[in-house]
């Protein structure tokens, strides 16, 4: 079945999302990341206009950090492949 | 900033509307964009967890993977040999009962989201229902009305949930100190 069927057959909140490529899921990690860090912010700021530009700071941070994160883990495996 | 006139909720009282409604906390507190950010946060990020894995990402303690009631059985572990209780949908005669009342603890374990799951509230409560229910086949069928995942997106699920769960205890705890400390004008 092709993934535009699997679309159409899918029913939201019954069945899991239909995504299989590993192209797809890590921007999955961008939702909960920008979730996580609102609701810090928002704790942590005692002015919630503050909360806005804050947020935006540490969610690239944490993006940013997963990407070297997964660089580094890129790096380590194709070294220790070689060898 | 001037002191705030916010106590007007026991921290007892701010804890249990955090609970049952994510930022409600905050909203007793008068703390009312607070309360709406948070909240509305904690249950989008539930539901796109369901959404992203299917409502069976909820595993509940106390049901199987067929929606049906775990029992638990007197018996041999088949691995070690030492004497257990185990827990089966289909119990022989003489299970000693519901799986929740005789190992409770055991069998949250062995469930270790449900603990962060449970921290979302009754959103999380309503979840597990449509869990069970949707573990279960329609009569006249085998198959469950939904699928679950083994795939990443039920990694992903239970990860949304769970995070969302401990967000909201984090705006628990947060918003029970601000009951019970002096707080800052929000504006």
């Amino acid at each position: 079945m092709s993934l535009s069927l699997h679309i159409l057959a899918w029913i939201p909140f019954l069945n899991p999302l239909p995504v299989w490529s590993d192209r797809v899921w890590p921007w999955l990690l961008l939702p909960l990341a920008a979730a996580v860090s609102v609701v810090y912010k928002s704790i942590k700021c005692r002015q919630m206009r503050e909360v806005p530009k804050e947020a935006a700071v540490i969610l690239s941070m944490i993006v940013l950090s997963m990407v070297a994160a997964a660089v580094v883990l890129v790096v380590v495996v194709e070294t220790m492949d070689k060898w | 900033m001037a002191a705030k006139d916010s106590h007007t909720a026991s921290p007892a009282l701010v804890a249990i509307a955090g609970w049952l409604v994510p930022g409600a906390g905050y909203w007793l507190l008068r703390e009312r964009c607070r309360a709406v950010t948070i909240g509305f946060c904690v249950v989008l990020l539930y539901l796109t967890g369901i959404c992203i894995g299917g409502v069976r990402v909820v595993d509940v303690p106390g049901y199987g993977d067929h929606g049906r009631p775990l029992m638990a059985v007197h018996g041999r572990s088949a691995n070690d040999g030492d004497s257990s209780d185990q827990a089966t949908e289909d119990p022989p005669a003489g299970a000693t009962g519901w799986v929740m009342l005789v190992h409770p603890l055991d069998e949250i374990r062995n469930k270790p989201w449900s603990i962060a799951q449970i921290l979302a509230g009754p959103l999380d409560i309503a979840t597990s229902a449509a869990s069970v229910w949707a573990s279960q086949p329609p009569a006249g069928s085998s198959i469950a009305r939904g699928a679950r995942s083994h795939a990443r997106t039920a990694e992903l699920g239970v990860l949304y949930t769970a995070v969302a769960g401990m967000l909201n205890l984090l705006a628990i705890i947060d918003s029970t100190y601000r009951s019970v400390e002096p707080g800052e004008d929000e504006s």
